[in-house]
């Protein structure tokens, strides 16, 4: 019996090639990419509508990818927000990765865009695996999902900027408390930020604008 | 999910790396990083039922882990980082801070999977290299 070593690149290198190939697009294009993932009904959608319209009013423009396995109410609320939006249906896809971007970037205005915000399918597993390009991911989890969220997907929560805690409005009604959410992901991301929304009523949305590095000056 | 494509991938690359070997390639060494979000048995299915018919066909895959290993820039330290772990709920995930000073650090391991190796029987009277 014996040993072979094997010359093997990385199973996923050309995922990661692809991604690269991402970032540098947006970079020449001097356009900053946001990652959104999270929870199915976590309020993705919600954050990123509240996100378009503070970030128009400043004069941005915003372009968004809405990311679902069918369907397309995502894509039709970007475009209700004045986003330059492109559907992509993964198709029973539970993720999305850097060559789907890809070729959606190629149906957006990348020249006149600033920044590009990427809903990735509700899952808090395998997005996790495939990096997009992107200059800042995000992942969004709401208080109706309990407050046992980062302890269950520990390996997303320790690897991503951002943490979005959303519906804190919620929280009082459904029994759980933020701030077990709060200390569980800082125990294991001491790094990252944590920032706690109410999207539907407007709450907080500059945090996280804030959190992403922009700073907005309009008083909507 | 992923377990079946990746392990199709594995073995579409080894195939033609593995043609004129000696002997049975018993063993698949896989290195797979700690933050890879992949389940390891069902990686091994997937292996063992995708290599049926194929040179790979009696091979078990092996998967070993890769630990995350970081630099800081702030105090120089190079090595592992600490985990948060508690067994009793299959939680250990390893912690992107630096163990010496808490500043930010830089991983330069643990999300890596790749083939690292094979274990071939060599035939009866054939000298092991």
């Amino acid at each position: 019996m014996h040993n072979i070593q094997v010359n093997s690149e990385d199973i996923l290198k050309r995922q990661l090639e692809l991604a690269e190939a991402n970032r540098c697009l947006l970079k020449d294009k001097a356009v900053i990419g946001i990652s959104v993932m999270g929870a199915i009904g976590s309020g993705k959608t919600s954050l990123i509508e509240r996100m378009i319209d503070r970030l128009g009013a400043d004069g941005h423009q915003v372009g968004t990818i809405a990311a679902d396995s069918a369907g397309d109410d995502d894509h039709q609320r970007f475009l209700s927000h004045g986003a330059d939006s492109i559907n992509l249906n993964t198709q029973d896809d539970c993720h999305l990765d850097a060559h789907r971007v890809d070729h959606a970037m190629d149906h957006l205005p990348m020249d006149k865009l600033d920044i590009l915000f990427i809903e990735n399918v509700g899952n808090l597993i395998c997005p996790a695996d495939f990096p997009l390009g992107t200059a800042k991911e995000m992942v969004v989890i709401s208080t109706t999902e309990g407050d046992d969220m980062v302890r269950k997907h520990p390996k997303i929560f320790a690897q991503t900027d951002i943490l979005v805690l959303n519906k804190t409005d919620l929280a009082d009604a459904v029994g759980v408390d933020p701030d077990r959410i709060v200390s569980d992901y800082a125990r294991i991301n001491p790094h990252g930020k944590v920032v706690l929304t109410d999207a539907r009523h407007n709450v907080g949305i500059d945090d996280l604008l804030a959190a992403l590095g922009f700073a907005c000056t309009n008083t909507l | 999910m992923h377990e079946y494509s990746l392990a199709s991938e594995l073995i579409n690359a080894l195939l033609p790396q593995v043609e004129g070997i000696e002997g049975r390639i018993v063993g698949v060494i896989l290195k797979k990083g700690e933050l890879r979000i992949l389940s390891d048995q069902a990686l091994a299915n997937a292996f063992e039922l995708l290599a049926e018919g194929t040179t790979l066909e009696n091979a078990r895959l092996i998967i070993e882990p890769v630990l995350v290993s970081v630099s800081c820039p702030s105090c120089g330290y190079q090595g592992p980082v600490d985990h948060a772990s508690d067994e009793a709920f299959h939680f250990a995930v390893p912690v992107l801070s630096c163990p010496q000073c808490q500043s930010k650090v830089e991983m330069k391991a643990g999300r890596e999977l790749f083939v690292d190796s094979l274990t071939v029987q060599t035939p009866a009277g054939t000298e092991a290299s």
